[in-house]
């Protein structure tokens, strides 16, 4: 004999309440907002700030050689790096707050800034 | 020399704790072989057993049901004082506690399934409390919360429901 599941006022409430309580968790702690200011760090100072609108290339000569920085639509990625690896310019473009991309080899990284930092300090 | 028996008294209820626990403990065995997409998320079908306690006997018999299982089940996978046995009982204790209060909730409106889904939110909340606290004292595994309530809502729903099933069967509800 097959019983038929009873409908339970209760459970749907319940599994509303979690169905929603699930879906602000998800807004609260997975919000990636995009940046728009990507901050250059190279030799452990503040190269500068730029905005992500404006499309520009930025070279960097450190202690390896050239490296270049590009900034297109919104968008950054390490354009050419000395390096022989390459790790940087293969993580590809980021957009993304707290995002950030590291050139060891030429203490350089980039890290897009949004209303709170992703990482307290870095250093090399 | 004289043999000496000891010999202790048992009573029915402990033989039905005795058997609730044995069969939880066996569940939990199994459920420790079983892959899990990621550290935490697991099924938690033990509790089917803890939730069917309550039902079929009384809230004391469930908590030494779920304590039980917790110690037995830790000694037999070597886990004994590990931050695994330490996290499942923390989840148990954390979700008898919010089973004790949300039994008292109308049996008219509210079913095991309410009471897993929980319960289970209650396990998983105690847990990465104590991995904030104790194992990860870092903000990143907020990260973490979203996925694990949602294997929270979906295990504790399956669990519920499995025993509504039993509780139906067996004529208990």
């Amino acid at each position: 004999m097959k019983s038929r599941t009873k409908f339970f006022f209760g459970d749907s409430l319940i599994i509303l309440i979690s169905l929603i309580f699930i879906f602000f968790t998800f807004k609260n702690f997975w919000h990636f907002e995009t940046g728009s200011v990507v901050q250059v760090n190279f030799q452990g100072k503040i190269y500068g700030n730029f905005s992500l609108f404006q499309d520009r290339k930025i070279s960097l000569i450190g202690n390896e050689g050239e490296s270049i920085i590009e900034i297109k639509s919104g968008r950054t990625r390490f354009k050419s790096a000395p390096c022989r690896n390459q790790y940087c310019i293969q993580q590809g473009w980021i957009h993304f707050t707290g995002q950030m991309l590291i050139c060891i080899p030429n203490e350089l990284s980039i890290e897009i800034l949004g209303k709170t930092k992703a990482y307290d300090s870095l250093n090399y | 020399m004289t043999r000496s028996i000891i010999k202790i008294k048992t009573t029915f209820l402990d033989h039905q704790i005795a058997q609730l626990s044995a069969i939880a403990i066996g569940l939990s065995l199994i459920e420790s072989v079983l892959p899990s997409p990621m550290p935490g998320v697991k099924p938690g079908i033990a509790n089917i057993i803890t939730l069917y306690a309550i039902y079929h006997f009384n809230f004391k018999t469930a908590m030494w049901v779920s304590i039980l299982r917790v110690f037995a089940s830790s000694l037999i996978l070597g886990q004994f004082f590990s931050p695994t046995f330490m996290l499942s009982l923390t989840g148990s204790v954390f979700s008898l506690l919010t089973l004790y209060f949300a039994i008292k909730l109308p049996s008219k409106f509210f079913s095991p399934i309410s009471f897993s889904i929980i319960s289970s939110f209650a396990h998983i909340g105690g847990q990465l409390l104590l991995v904030r606290i104790w194992l990860i004292p870092h903000a990143s595994i907020y990260y973490l919360i979203p996925i694990y309530s949602l294997a929270a809502l979906i295990f504790g729903f399956i669990n519920g429901w499995l025993t509504y099933r039993l509780l139906k069967d067996h004529n208990s509800l």
